[in-house]
């Protein structure tokens, strides 16, 4: 009987712990719920609709992408460029807006203008160059002489 | 007769989570809930969850074309959420950051939530401990066991479909659910 006694508080003890355990887990259960609950609320508040952000961040990637390589290339296809000689541009942005309306009014007066200038021996502005121009000539003609007479 | 109505019953049952799957804002607002509540008892760590709940619908936005309905849509999830939550807790770099992370659920929170209609404040007090210690204990079970712990006590699913899901045996989930279970009670039995 005494066996029988303490077989039977043995199997009281384990109930009970059972009991405690499946109340524990159901306690547990319900606050995971809650928590989760509440963290899917305050996610939800914090970020935007997931479905929308998974495509808005595909859509984003591929963006990003082309931009960071535009970025990139950009800059080296401009300075590849740059050094390249284009006359006709910078005859384009060298002249102010109202030239290019002056000279498109009267053609013919800058033409003759031009020829006149080109005509002349020598423009004023370059007269001084000129008359060392002519001494240099002369000061190598001089020494041409000198070593024709040394030969 | 009956095996013609069990292939249109899976046949129904197919096409109309192909259908669900069809509108994927609407898959995500419907089983985003259930994922993070997974993950988030699973990994006890708000960042990681959240984390891995969008890496999990964008890895079934990836695989879509893929999901053939074999499976129900919410067990096709599950199952990547469990994959993924493997490859977390495996990772080593993870694990040195798990031991110093922010963003880690406290104890506190969860045994503070337990319900104040308690008869006194020594029950109240009991009940919060043994809530703290079942958390505590799911902390320390391994992947498998406590994803099929998870999966029981939390989400309540049948062993079977534990199973499905993570593709293990019944005897198998059977046996790390008993080990589990093991493990927890005798981590209930310290905190007495």
């Amino acid at each position: 009987m005494k066996f029988r006694r303490d077989t039977g508080a043995e199997s009281e003890t384990t109930r009970e712990e059972v009991r405690a355990m499946a109340e524990a887990l159901s306690l547990y259960r319900s606050a995971m719920r809650h928590i989760a609950e509440r963290e899917a609320a305050h996610f939800r508040v914090v970020e935007p609709r997931p479905g929308r952000s998974i495509r808005f961040g595909m859509l984003l990637a591929p963006a990003l992408t082309a931009a960071v390589a535009a970025a990139v290339l950009v800059p080296v296809y401009g300075h590849l460029h740059h050094h390249t000689p284009a006359p006709a541009v910078v005859v384009k942005t060298s002249q102010p807006g109202p030239a290019n309306t002056l000279a498109n009014v009267d053609d013919t007066v800058l033409m003759n203008q031009i020829d006149s200038e080109l005509s002349e021996d020598v423009p004023d502005a370059l007269r001084p160059l000129a008359d060392l121009s002519s001494q240099t000539t002369n000061a190598s003609a001089v020494s041409e002489k000198k070593n024709v007479t040394q030969e | 007769m009956e095996e013609i109505a069990g292939n249109e019953l899976a046949i129904d049952k197919r096409e109309q989570a192909m259908l669900e799957l069809a509108d994927f804002d609407e898959v995500v607002r419907v089983y985003r809930p259930r994922i993070l509540r997974f993950l988030l008892s699973s990994l006890t760590d708000r960042d990681a969850a959240e984390s891995l709940t969008q890496e999990c619908f964008l890895k079934a936005w990836s695989a879509r074309h893929q999901f053939r309905g074999d499976s129900s849509l919410s067990t096709w999830l599950t199952r990547i959420a469990v994959n993924l939550m493997r490859d977390h807790l495996r990772s080593r770099c993870l694990r040195f950051w798990q031991k110093t992370r922010g963003s880690s659920l406290d104890v506190l929170d969860i045994s503070d939530w337990v319900p104040d209609g308690r008869s006194s404040p020594e029950s109240l007090t009991v009940a919060r401990d043994r809530v703290a210690a079942v958390w505590r204990a799911v902390g320390s079970l391994s992947a498998q066991q406590r994803a099929v712990f998870v999966l029981r006590f939390v989400e309540e699913m049948e062993l079977d479909e534990i199973a499905g899901t993570i593709g293990m045996n019944l005897s198998t989930v059977k046996s790390h659910l008993y080990r589990a279970l093991a493990i927890i009670r005798e981590r209930m039995g310290g905190a007495k």
